[in-house]
């Protein structure tokens, strides 16, 4: 790819990823699934657990933002495609010269940043309401984890998306990947509480290593090995992903322009 | 130089029918057509619901892929190299989906700008002369759920033309507009085909068709059945007269048996509302009228007319009086 188109595809993202979120925040669901529902599971996290102290506390704030994370990423962006095939847009969008996988990394850079607000909801309940003291570890290095975990829910989602240009009926199907994934990445308890044939299922998801390179540096020990280590295995998913997703799309818009699927809802 | 070429063009569709025993159903939308366009021609694609019209536009658009035959646009092959036949071409399919209308006109404008590499510097100049050309002059910054439906298929156009595409296709874009809404809608296309589009119009209105289109091509059931200048179609039906008879409630076996007396080439209905207008195409001229009179057998009948054909004359009886 020559550099000059790099700029264009960038300049694009940000495009997508501004008109997205002007246009999803007219969307009353939007603000359900980034802000109510974080918050919602963050309240009853927090009442169960208040007795085990402000670490603990610490570690609801960014599950629960993970879960933020992960619904917006399953939900809108997986949405998105059959809200565009609704509105009459997705055949416009295809026909454009821009490809496909660029506009959705645009749609899910947006979803993902957005829904970093319920981590930001989330602390402020945990602060203001329930009144903890809330220390993060490694400051620097949590930044550095989101920043990281960012992309690698952006690049999971690429994957996900081209399932929807065809295959309609997957929305179906989204419930049954949501709360699966909360607990196997442990967003609000460590892994190692479930069984041990479940491990390995967890290694392969991004989502838990993102969870285990933020929890690491807000409420553990702040190992910078263990946290570099998280970042590698999300580096390296995102590399894999990136590459299945290429190919998906590939497959996906072309098996759609074969079923005139791109306007039928 | 021919800006499209379509050679042979076939495509299909495919429907799964039943859930334990899967049956699969085929249907022919576009069966064998070949046609070519002229750089900065207007060309008419005309045909009744279901005729592979918007099957034929897709296909130029990159949007379907054909099952047979070869279609390029600019030289350049649809299906092998879609994304740059996207740079050169522009569409419109007809109604008022196809825009975001949580969002204003400009943000739609800008969005699809972008998408199509228009480079900002421009589009900031681009987006406001486009607004204006199409009627849009200090509306842009309302959002779209509020536009009227003519004004959503104005800035559709707008959308088309952010980067000044050498070919455009029209599918059906007067669809629905109040005859004001479709007027203005037909100028703005006059000024595209003043400044050397090549231009695709697909259209049920055959009036449309003969003001607006260099040739037309008549398309039924998936094959072309006619294709040539307005004029030229029209003399198709030279030899015939239509008398036009208004009548209130008439049933379609009465219709029938009109089509079969020996002297009629083809018979249509228009319904208007309460009233049907039932035109029939015949040699006879005004002597055909008391043996049509007859077959309406003391029915209610208001004003009867006989008439030079138009072009709609000639395309129903090219698609065989159905219409």
């Amino acid at each position: 790819m020559k550099f000059k188109n790099l700029i264009v595809y960038w300049r694009t993202v940000l495009m997508v990823a501004e008109i997205t979120l002007r246009h999803q925040w007219n969307d009353s669901f939007i603000l359900f699934a980034i802000i109510v529902q974080p918050m919602i599971i963050a309240i009853l996290a927090l009442f169960m657990l208040r007795g085990l102290g402000g670490d603990y506390a610490m570690y609801v704030v960014v599950g629960s933002g993970l879960t933020g994370l992960w619904s917006s990423l399953l939900f809108i962006s997986g949405n998105s495609i059959n809200n565009e095939r609704r509105e009459g847009t997705l055949e416009s969008l295809v026909a454009v010269p821009t490809p496909f996988e660029v506009i959705v990394f645009g749609k899910n850079l947006a979803n993902v940043v957005q829904s970093l607000i319920s981590m930001s909801s989330s602390y402020l309940l945990a602060a203001l309401f329930f009144g903890y003291t809330l220390k993060m570890v490694s400051p620097l290095l949590f930044v550095g984890s989101v920043l990281i975990s960012i992309f690698a829910f952006i690049s999971f989602g690429l994957v996900i998306a081209p399932l929807f240009i065809i295959y309609r009926g997957i929305q179906q199907w989204q419930n049954a990947m949501e709360f699966p994934v909360y607990i196997l990445a442990g967003f609000l308890f460590p892994i190692a509480l479930l069984p041990a044939w479940t491990t390995p299922v967890s290694y392969v998801l991004p989502p838990y290593w993102a969870a285990r390179a933020l929890h690491e540096t807000s409420t553990g020990a702040g190992d910078v090995e263990k946290v570099i280590f998280a970042w590698g295995m999300m580096l390296l998913f995102s590399v894999i992903d990136l590459f299945l997703a290429s190919k998906l799309f590939k497959y996906m818009l072309y098996k759609a322009r074969v079923d005139a699927s791109l306007e039928t809802v | 130089m021919n800006s499209i070429e379509v050679k042979n063009l076939k495509r299909i569709y495919r429907a799964t029918i039943g859930v334990i025993r899967r049956t699969v159903k085929e249907v022919i939308a576009v069966d064998d057509i070949s046609f070519e366009i002229k750089e900065g021609e207007l060309f008419g694609l005309l045909g009744p619901n279901g005729a592979g019209k918007t099957t034929t536009v897709k296909v130029l658009a990159t949007l379907l892929i054909p099952n047979a035959g070869e279609v390029k646009v600019n030289g350049l092959d649809v299906v092998k190299d879609a994304n740059e036949v996207r740079k050169h071409i522009g569409f419109i399919f007809g109604g008022e989906r196809g825009l975001y209308w949580r969002l204003s006109g400009v943000d739609n404008l800008r969005y699809f700008a972008s998408l199509y590499h228009v480079d900002p510097e421009v589009s900031k100049k681009r987006i406001p002369y486009l607004l204006e050309l199409v009627g849009l002059k200090g509306r842009g910054n309302e959002r779209v759920q509020g536009y009227s439906r003519g004004m959503k298929q104005r800035l559709h156009v707008a959308r088309t033309l952010l980067h000044d595409p050498d070919i455009l296709f029209l599918d059906e874009p007067t669809i629905g507009l109040d005859p004001v809404g479709a007027r203005e809608f037909r100028e703005v296309i006059r000024d595209l085909q003043s400044e050397k589009k090549t231009i695709l119009l697909t259209t049920h209105y055959m009036f449309e068709a003969d003001s607006l289109c260099d040739r037309v091509a008549v398309i039924d059931k998936g094959l072309i059945v006619a294709m040539d200048t307005p004029s030229a179609l029209k003399r198709h039906v030279s030899d015939l007269s239509v008398v036009e008879v208004e009548t209130f409630g008439v049933a379609p076996k009465v219709v029938d048996q009109i089509r079969e007396l020996s002297f009629v080439d083809a018979v249509s209905v228009r319904d208007q509302g309460q009233r049907q207008l039932i035109l029939v195409q015949t040699p006879l001229g005004a002597e055909a009228v008391p043996a049509v009179m007859s077959a309406l057998n003391g029915m209610r009948v208001g004003r009867v007319t006989v008439r030079e054909p138009t072009l709609e004359d000639a395309y129903v009886r090219l698609v065989g009086g159905k219409e």
